[in-house]
């Protein structure tokens, strides 16, 4: 009973994380003060008129975190949904077919999970043409594995009751099946594991964007992290500029992985 | 069992054999000429400017004009005799290169590996076998956090307290100039303390999650329930029926481990000038020195199939009900 209670509490902080994130990034151009873009003079440290002082091209660093909630959160959503829905049709194909579709879905996942992920993301980044959504595809292409594994087991499970059972005898069509009768079953476990891709996606892009790999043209959290980094921002004691990337990071992933977790803890 | 291996063996062969081709293929396949893709795109500019002969004779040597079957049959070649040419940035071949930097990261990688998967285990066991006790409140919201954590944010904050505020540790780099012998060792054993210690809270925080959410789950199956309402006194009960239940996914996901050795230290190293693996490939993509990037990429994909290959055997090895293939997921 407690710990329900706990995870609830978790989980609606962690919705709250969300919804504050969502909000920024919906009313950017309101709550910047500046164009993330404009320059004028660098290195500024925090006052009245840069709340977050200006970074090494005198860009105020306050607004490039306002417009870059928007960069990071398209990302990760994004990469997210690429991630949950691959999984979750391959998952409903091999889990109510089985036989050959299975074999062959089983054998994809398997050389997907052997590939070293961050690797193969970098290369990927590297191979294609910069922007947004090479980023999403290169972030996507091997994180899918471990929602198919999960849904893929509970699907099987169901299919396996009287009710789809007698739906199959009756010559019910398999889409109807599929997306009428399964798909709702399993929606909690596919919205649990949605939130916690967008927050290993989340994460994904930081790193990459921290390895100066991400978007160029429009900063993410992570874009602003690697020009503080690499302009040295930590031995000149510029925590204005450092830290505020990391604690929005931070936080954002936070909430999406309170949502997903304690979401699965709910469901047992 | 001799069957499960083999079959094992194979499927992992298979895997390489896949990757490697796949490899290929996103070469072949990405727009640009794939000359950029063979030799960098610095030295390709600079060969196009400078000697345009010189170019064709690479062309020429790696089979560009040839039928993509061939070129394909070329490139197989290649791997099985790790030829993967010269890389630019030193003039070494670029085995050579990634093996010595490969070296720098089993340094760091294999000590946070072992230390990790005991400090782990036991912290994990404590905290499964009283789940809602004090140690099991305090520990998994933390390691819940740190696991979400970027690593890049942490290390961050970590080098700014340790190295900036208090210098204790060096800022960056692996070993001070200049030193020989002994002192040379104290120097990479101090320079390394930093980054070593970043990769091993979070892999505690990983392991610590997966042993606990198996001894928590063990500790509610019935053979528990029997052993202790037939009187076994708890710590029996947790070293006998509960630990040697849990070790074995434990010990499975362990040796899986393994596969990361070599990738999986990518950004800490960037982010303290460890001039490891991850630092190669970082420095490769930069400069797209594709040879390189490719030859880590592949090198790591071996890696992750090889050690899962003998986490199955070993698991095969001590997990009867595989020896009768009965209740095993393939």
């Amino acid at each position: 009973m407690k710990r329900k209670k706990k995870g609830n509490l978790a989980m609606k902080a962690g919705l709250l994380i969300i919804a504050f994130f969502l909000l920024v990034a919906i009313f950017a151009p309101v709550i910047a003060p500046y164009d993330p873009n404009e320059m004028s003079i660098g290195y500024l440290p925090p006052s009245k008129d840069h709340l977050l002082g200006t970074n090494d091209v005198g860009q105020d660093i306050f607004s490039e975190m306002v417009y870059g909630t928007r960069v990071s959160l398209y990302v990760g959503v994004f990469a997210a949904f690429i991630v949950t829905g691959v999984g979750t049709v391959l998952a409903l194909i091999s889990g109510y077919f089985g036989g050959m579709a299975d074999k062959i879905i089983t054998a994809i996942t398997n050389v997907a999970m052997a590939v070293p992920g961050l690797p193969l993301t970098v290369l990927l980044v590297a191979y294609l043409e910069p922007g947004k959504w090479s980023l999403i595809i290169a972030i996507s292409i091997t994180a899918w594995t471990g929602t198919l594994r999960i849904l893929r087991s509970r699907v099987q499970q169901i299919s396996e009751m009287p009710f789809i059972k007698i739906e199959r005898t009756l010559g019910v069509s398999p889409v109807v099946i599929l997306f009428k009768h399964i798909l709702p079953n399993v929606k909690d476990i596919i919205l649990t594991r949605g939130a916690l891709a967008v927050s290993s996606a989340m994460v994904t892009e930081a790193s990459l964007s921290f390895l100066g790999l991400g978007n160029i043209t429009e900063k993410s959290w992570g874009g602003v992290l690697h020009y503080a980094f690499f302009r040295n921002s930590i031995m000149k004691n510029q925590f204005w500029w450092y830290l505020p990337p990391i604690i929005c990071i931070c936080i954002a992933v936070l909430g999406f992985m309170l949502v997903g977790y304690y979401g699965q803890l709910k469901k047992g | 069992m001799w069957k499960h291996v083999l079959k094992k063996v194979v499927i992992a062969l298979a895997t390489i054999y896949l990757i490697i081709t796949i490899s290929f293929v996103l070469v072949h396949v990405m727009p640009g000429d794939p000359v950029i893709h063979l030799v960098g795109q610095e030295e390709y500019y600079y060969l196009l400017d400078n000697d345009p002969a010189y170019l064709e004779k690479l062309i020429e040597k790696y089979g560009l004009n040839d039928s993509l079957q061939v070129q394909y049959l070329k490139y197989l070649k290649s791997i099985v005799t790790l030829d993967f040419g010269i890389a630019y940035s030193n003039q070494r071949p670029v085995v050579e290169n990634v093996f010595s930097a490969s070296k720098w990261t089993l340094m760091l990688s294999v000590p946070v590996w072992i230390l990790g998967g005991i400090i782990g285990a036991v912290l994990g066991v404590i905290a499964g076998w009283r789940p809602g006790k004090l140690f099991d409140k305090i520990m998994t919201p933390i390691f819940l956090v740190i696991h979400t954590m970027p690593s890049n944010c942490l290390s961050l904050l970590l080098l700014m307290i340790f190295s900036y505020k208090l210098r204790i540790f060096p800022i960056n780099g692996m070993v001070s100039a200049g030193t020989q012998g002994f002192a040379r060792f104290l120097s990479i054993l101090d320079h390394m303390c930093l980054p070593l210690i970043i990769l091993l809270i979070f892999r505690v925080a990983g392991d610590f999650m997966l042993m606990k959410s198996t001894v928590s789950q063990i500790r509610s199956e019935e053979y528990i329930l029997t052993a202790r309402s037939k009187g076994l006194p708890g710590k029996n009960v947790l070293f006998i029926h509960v630990m040697k239940n849990a070790m074995v996914p434990y010990l499975t996901s362990f040796l899986m481990q393994m596969g990361g050795l070599l990738s999986g230290s990518m950004i800490v190293e960037v982010v303290f000038g460890w001039k490891g693996m991850g630092m190669l490939m970082y420095n490769a993509v930069q400069n797209r020195d594709f040879p390189t990037a490719q030859f880590c990429f592949l090198l790591s994909a071996v890696c992750v199939v090889g050690s899962n290959l003998l986490s199955d055997i070993i698991n095969a090895a001590v997990d009867p009900r595989i020896k009768t293939g009965g209740a095993h997921e393939a």
